[in-house]
């Protein structure tokens, strides 16, 4: 009771004490002032290209807090290396990029939010990013509903460029479907025909083993089990020694921490040495490295981007978009990290919708649907603007069609084993489109 | 209440309510989808009020109440064609309103922090079932639907306009406010308080001590449902996201920040915390959280009463 009175007291007194002074006027109007002048300092883009020259408004949604903070800081690194680039090389059709950044904390009621704010509020032209799956579907019908075009960065749910497509929504790099028809061949070929898939227990790791399966079984092999484990686990001991019997290789399918979780316990139980070992290259993304040390020596992965400088990657422009992305990272993570897929999805959907934009000679919202028109069937050329290699858009699903990288880990570095061009990753279309 | 200040209730009541109305059609867009979706968490805040507040029970799983009555909501509108609000409103309330009776009949027999620990374990393991249930509730990914037009059976049947969807959620947050303000009121929210001071002493005079928290935590899921489909109609999808316990937490926060026992105050807190967020994220993007803490913390040292004790307070000055 006495420190209750205490505590009245005491905020009483704070609120209540004083009138205001000159001296408080001073210090409040001088920090004012400041928040003020630092709202007013004009953009980058002003200084390259004059007051007079409208920019085009650009938004992305990155998880910047929360779970998924450290990918998506990730991942705008890629969008900003690209925004930079343009607007250094003359803009889109003459106009800079003003690029707005929406942080969603990882959860999608602020991610819903964040995206009407930058559709409504900020009137964006078009939006580039995403990054957690359960956000872009959350978000997706926004896209639709103010006719703005959304070209994903990150989000590998498949549906969102099938049962839940939209005329609105691009996704300019690929997905399970297509990784499965790439690696299931190999698997079967070159690793062992029968497989146990151990995932990661959610809509992400249950969709990726579907497509594994079907593919795995088709090309010749077959799949005599598989596990589920829950998202997060920290200790997979029990369910990954629950796993034996006759079997060639065990493939995992996991990302992020439980990457690293897979990679260790899985060696510590010897069960990378019993059978061949492979899994989704989000196990033994480059971030992942340091963590697992010796223990993923061996493990063979897809990926669609690998950090190295060999064979269809030893490029000039290769080696230009590693360089600024080292700088870059370097930035966020002084332990200097190699991009992964997260910067080169984001480079390059950015750099999708400026060939997109110049093609249409997109002005704004009026012209999202000649913008939509100019990327169904966009080809994308190796290059500055797409290092990782060609690529298409398919114009019936919006989902594009890349080469896949194979590879393995050697003496803690990736090494490419294999290069499946795009045009061996196809998977039929399975998208309706709701008419526009 | 004197006759007075019953007055001055009602006058204050009636001029914010007022302002409620009016407000979409001045606000922008942006603000107006904004102002409702406050007055959404300011429900789901309001319903544990009636826990925290008025019968001293810390709970940690209205966000699993408060998920049920989106994924109830999400399980009407895709199964029954075409979309009907009041179906959707039906299973909502079902789906929350069984789960709290599951979750009522096992944790009140607990007191303290056993009843928040057990809340928090019922909603989390809600929430792994969802997670992982990809087939029936799609998982991480969640539910995205169609919202169901506004209708009254025989009369009309209008799409909703975002004016449209404040005003209706304006209805049932104020019908709601009122019931539980009435209920609050009456003999059976004067045993809830009474087993808030002293629940020993509640029992010795006769009150089954155990059917009243239950029914408190039944009414309080029940609301929390209510406002869980609210979400739903407005935002047209169900994540897990909204039945882990972070959203508990954020409840718990609306109600000590803004007042506890008040019914008022988390509404206020709620509309306060995301208006904050809203603001300070547009200066400092992924570092706002940072100022945002600061002034929960200062809020917590210099207005140990919450924000509408506070201003009571001041206002009595």
């Amino acid at each position: 009771m006495t420190d209750d009175t205490k505590t009245q007291n005491w905020s009483e007194e704070f609120w209540y004490r004083g009138k205001l002074t000159r001296r408080r006027l001073i210090g409040y109007g001088t920090a004012a002032g400041a928040l003020g002048a630092s709202m007013l300092v004009p953009a980058p883009w002003q200084a390259a290209f004059g007051q007079a020259t409208k920019p085009y408004k650009i938004g992305t949604l990155q998880p910047l807090s929360g779970a998924a903070a450290a990918g998506g800081k990730t991942a705008l690194v890629g969008t900003q290396m690209a925004v930079d680039r343009i607007n250094k090389s003359g803009g889109i059709n003459g106009r800079p990029i003003e690029l707005i950044v929406a942080d969603y904390e990882s959860k999608p009621d602020v991610g819903r939010r964040k995206a009407e704010k930058l559709l409504v509020e900020d009137n964006i032209d078009v939006h580039e990013g995403g990054f957690l799956s359960n956000v872009c579907l959350a978000c997706e019908p926004l896209f639709g509903e103010y006719k703005v075009v959304n070209m994903i960065g990150v989000c590998l749910d498949t549906t969102l460029t099938t049962t839940k497509c939209s005329r609105y929504t691009f996704r300019p790099f690929d997905y399970a479907p297509a990784q499965a028809v790439a690696f299931a061949p190999y698997l079967v070929n070159k690793l062992g025909k029968t497989w146990h898939i151990a995932y990661a227990d959610y809509a992400w790791g249950q969709s990726t083993r579907d497509a594994y399966v079907q593919q795995i079984k088709k090309a010749g092999g077959d799949v005599v089990g598989t596990t589920g484990i829950p998202l997060g686990t920290a200790d997979m001991t029990p369910f990954l020694s629950k796993i034996s019997g006759n079997f060639d290789g065990l493939f995992g399918i996991f990302f992020g921490k439980d990457g690293v979780t897979v990679g260790n316990q899985a060696y510590d139980l010897g069960m990378t040495k019993k059978y061949k070992w492979a899994g989704d290259g989000a196990i033994a993304e480059s971030t992942n490295l340091p963590a697992l040390g010796n223990k993923i020596e061996g493990f063979v992965g897809i990926n669609r981007y690998v950090p190295v400088l060999e064979g269809v990657l030893n490029t000039p422009y290769h080696k230009k978009f590693m360089d600024d992305a080292v700088v870059r990272l370097k930035q966020i993570d002084p332990s200097g990290p190699l991009p992964d897929r997260y910067v080169q999805s984001n480079y390059e959907a950015m750099n999708a919708l400026k060939i997109g934009m110049e093609k249409s000679g997109f002005r704004g919202r009026e012209d999202t649907m000649k913008l939509i028109e100019a990327l169904e069937g966009l080809e994308m050329k190796e290059g500055d603007d797409f290092p990782q290699g060609d690529k298409v858009l398919r114009k019936e699903d919006h989902q594009a069609f890349i080469r896949e990288f194979l590879f393995d880990i050697k003496d803690g570095k990736f090494r490419i084993l294999e290069v499946v061009p795009k045009e061996k990753t196809m998977f039929p279309p399975d998208c309706k489109f709701a008419a526009t | 209440m004197s006759k007075r200040s019953a007055t001055v209730y009602w006058i204050g009541f009636s001029i914010i309510l007022a302002l409620l109305i009016v407000a979409p059609l001045v606000l922008t867009e942006f603000w107006r989808r904004f102002l409702t979706e406050i007055l959404v968490w300011g429900l789901l805040a309001m319903s544990s009020d009636i826990l925290i507040g008025y019968t001293g029970m810390v709970s940690f799983g209205h966000s699993a109440f408060f998920g049920l009555g989106m994924y109830g909501a999400a399980a009407a509108l895709l199964m029954v064609r075409p979309p009907n609000l009041w179906l959707a409103i039906l299973y909502g309330l079902v789906g929350s309103a069984g789960i709290a009776l599951f979750v009522a009949y096992f944790s009140t027999r607990l007191r303290d922090i056993y009843f928040a620990i057990t809340t928090l374990i019922f909603s989390q393991i809600f929430y792994v079932i969802i997670f992982t249930w990809t087939e029936v509730t799609g998982g991480e990914n969640g539910l995205t639907f169609r919202r169901p037009a506004l209708e009254i059976p025989g009369l009309f049947s209008v799409p909703f306009s975002s004016e449209t969807l404040h005003w209706f959620v304006l209805a049932v947050v104020t019908a709601s406010y009122l019931i539980l303000r009435r209920i609050t009121q009456s003999p059976f929210g004067m045993v809830l308080q009474s087993i808030r001071e002293n629940e020993a002493r509640t029992r010795a005079i006769g009150y089954a001590v155990e059917r009243y928290k239950m029914t408190a935590v039944m009414l309080s899921g029940l609301f929390a449902g209510l406002a869980g489909v609210l979400y739903a109609l407005q935002n047209r999808f169900a994540a897990p996201d909204f039945v882990y316990f972070l959203v508990s937490g954020e409840t718990v926060i609306f109600n000590v920040m803004g007042g506890i026992g008040t019914l008022v105050g988390p509404i206020v807190r709620a509309g306060f915390f995301l208006l904050l967020r809203e603001a300070f994220s547009r200066f400092f993007t992924e570092y706002y959280l940072i100022p945002v803490g600061v002034i929960f913390i200062a809020m917590v040292i210099f207005m140990p009463q919450g924000l509408l004790g506070f201003m009571r307070r001041w206002l009595n000055q």
